[in-house]
């Protein structure tokens, strides 16, 4: 699947573009307006990452050119205002979802990966990791086809871990993630190892082996033993 | 004092000591005007009297009219002439007796010198006088009230373009987006003062802005960078080999990093709340909004000990939801932030306020500075300083106010859902 990048800013581009690629998900980049355009009328995008001020254009034009072209591609709006004005626009015009600059590349990728699955027509919306089966429609979690019982939390950030699988997640990134950006935590992650703790015990009771992995005290990484 | 009341004050004096002096100086030549007249018509007498002895050779017949008293005594030789002022008793009665001016000289009759006296009566001078000094008084009086009524009515007229200007001018605030508005006046002075006002308060709002939309656009200009920096530790801390040593050094970056972006971000909203981008008030249901943010603040106050007190009735208010969201954010942030382990947060809402207390090693704050942008704390270094910025700028945009007060060690803040109350009111009501 391709993912298109639409940012001025070379450095975030392909900050992006490193995180995202992998084996499933191949990164384009276009670093300014009419690149875009050229881009997106030859192929078709699973997500496009948009920026909204670009050189030479707007990238609320794009949205409007994609949705002129009857594209289907998802577009994920990447914007340094975090204006309440450009999140509405920017979804009328047909935006999947907005995310307001400095974001982490975690968030970023769990928010490409839930428009790819929003867009997926096959009706499957069940996500699958090694034993462990996420329901999105029923937001349940099984292991092995037992049942588990999470909470609204821990729910969550499952689905945070499995979208950055063998990726490390900053704890800041969970908080952010899971708390909002406003909540100012002052430094002190320690709240979020309670979640953590319940999560991993859960899923090992259950049968599941252990995937979340301390990393130095500075974040956590989900991925096969 | 005012300038009308100074100068009439001067005024008045002025006036007041130009017409005593010219009074006394009136008086005095009037009366030396009317002496000399009186003098001049004693010579007569004195002239038609040596006349009619040169030619009669015999004193003439003693008439004494009513204002006129002609009296010879016999001397020894000549004397001068001479003119004196007496008090002269007529009829004999029981008063001091008339003033009269008197001319006493010498004659000779035949051989023998007598002394006439001519003496005129003065009341009819006096009376002149007196009477035209009481009119000059009366008319000075009857000026200074005239001047100062005129001066009352015409001056307050003459003025009121300058009250009204200044008025307008205690009403301007720099943030507005009206221009100022003064009405035009007729008197130069005041137009010029009218067409200054303007001039600097267009280029005071003309700064301001200038000034607002750098700081908006730094912030915005800083988004970028701050994206650049957070994804290029995000793939950093991807790599394996990564020492602790520089785990450490990582997650340091990171809390400066997330520092750095909470602090733009709140520049960013105190902008946008000035700029009235929260425009749309609703309904907000704050007990239910508070119960969501207490939950998640939960778990914080858990690992910290936090002692929780909670008392929490229905309340709706009409404001923006999202700034609704941010006050009770940045309230419960600001009463966690600066608690210590095992302290407590008391919170109270009713229909009328929500007051949230919390226990702190912070000392009494200074109200007159608590809302000021970058107050830093003595104790910790890691707020931003804005956090009560926001909450004020807050309750200003949505018509509510907040009070300070700090008591059995704990720091209160209360917000008034309606700006007109105060916490007096509410210690009233619960005595």
């Amino acid at each position: 699947m391709k993912i298109l990048i639409v940012e001025d800013e070379k450095e975030l581009s392909q900050s992006i573009c490193d995180y995202l690629s992998n084996e499933q998900f191949t990164c384009e980049q276009a670093f300014d307006f009419q690149a875009a355009l050229e881009k997106i009328s030859l192929y078709d995008y699973a997500c496009i990452v948009l920026d909204i001020t670009l050189p030479n254009g707007s990238g609320m034009d794009i949205l409007k050119e994609l949705k002129t072209d009857n594209k289907i591609d998802g577009v994920l709006i990447i914007s340094a205002k975090n204006s309440i004005d450009d999140k509405v626009t920017g979804l009328k015009e047909g935006a999947d979802d907005y995310l307001s600059k400095p974001f982490h590349l975690s968030e970023l990728a769990a928010r490409v990966e839930a428009i790819i699955r929003r867009k997926s027509f096959d009706g499957k919306n069940i996500i699958q990791f090694d034993t462990i089966e996420v329901d999105l429609n029923e937001k349940t979690v099984t292991v092995d086809d037992s049942l588990v019982e999470l909470t609204k939390k821990e729910y969550e950030l499952l689905l945070y871990f499995i979208s950055n699988k063998n990726k490390v997640i900053s704890k800041n990134a969970i908080v952010i993630h899971l708390w909002g950006d406003d909540m100012d935590t002052a430094d002190n992650y320690d709240f979020i190892y309670t979640h953590i703790k319940n999560l991993r015990r859960k899923l090992m009771k259950a049968g599941a082996d252990d995937y979340i992995k301390s990393v130095y005290g500075m974040g956590y990484k989900f991925s096969l033993a | 004092m005012k300038l009308f009341a100074k100068y009439s004050r001067i005024n008045v004096v002025a006036t007041v000591i130009i017409f005593l002096i010219a009074c006394i100086a009136f008086y005095f030549t009037l009366h030396y005007v009317l002496m000399s007249q009186i003098d001049q018509d004693l010579k007569i007498e004195q002239r038609e009297i040596e006349t009619f002895v040169r030619e009669h050779n015999r004193l003439p017949e003693n008439i004494s009219v009513k204002d006129q008293l002609i009296r010879y005594q016999p001397i020894q030789k000549n004397i001068t002439s001479r003119f004196t002022t007496h008090f002269i008793k007529e009829h004999g009665g029981d008063d001091d007796g008339e003033k009269f001016r008197q001319l006493a000289f010498s004659i000779k009759v035949g051989t023998q010198w007598y002394q006439a006296t001519v003496s005129k009566s003065l009341e009819a001078t006096e009376n002149l006088s007196r009477s035209i000094l009481i009119i000059a008084f009366i008319t000075i009086l009857v000026i200074l009230l005239v001047t100062f009524l005129i001066n009352r009515i015409v001056l307050k007229r003459i003025w009121k373009p300058f009250y009204q200007s200044l008025d307008t001018v205690k009403d301007f605030k720099v943030g507005e987006t009206a221009p100022l508005q003064l009405s035009p006046s007729a008197i130069d002075e005041f137009q010029l003062m009218n067409q200054t006002l303007e001039k600097i308060t267009r280029q005071a709002k003309l700064d301001y802005l200038s000034l607002k939309t750098f700081s908006e656009n730094a912030s915005h200009e800083i988004q970028t960078p701050l994206a650049v920096i957070r994804s290029k530790l995000d793939l950093i801390v991807q790599d394996e080999s990564l020492t602790q040593k520089q785990s450490e050094a990582l997650q340091a970056a990171y809390n400066s990093l997330q520092k750095l972006t909470r602090l733009n971000q709140s520049l960013l909203l105190l902008a946008k709340i000035e700029n009235n981008q929260f425009g749309t008030i609703q309904s907000v249901d704050l007990k239910s909004m508070l119960e969501e943010k207490v939950a998640d603040f939960n778990e914080l106050w858990q690992t910290e000990n936090i002692l929780l007190h909670a008392d929490l009735l229905p309340a709706v208010v009409r404001m923006n939801k999202d700034l609704a969201e941010i006050l009770i954010n940045n309230v419960l942030s600001n009463a966690t932030r600066h608690n210590y382990n095992r302290g407590e947060i008391s919170i109270s809402l009713t229909k009328d306020f929500l007051e949230v207390a919390n226990t702190s090693k912070q000392p009494m704050l200074n109200e007159t500075m608590l809302y000021r942008r970058f107050l830093k704390s003595i104790h910790r270094s890691d707020s931003n300083g804005l956090g009560l910025s926001i909450i004020k700028q807050i309750c200003d945009t949505s018509g509510f106010s907040i009070q300070y007060n700090f008591d059995e060690n704990k720091h209160r803040f209360v917000i008034f859902f309606n700006a007109a109350k105060s916490y007096s009111d509410e210690s009233k009501a619960n005595q």
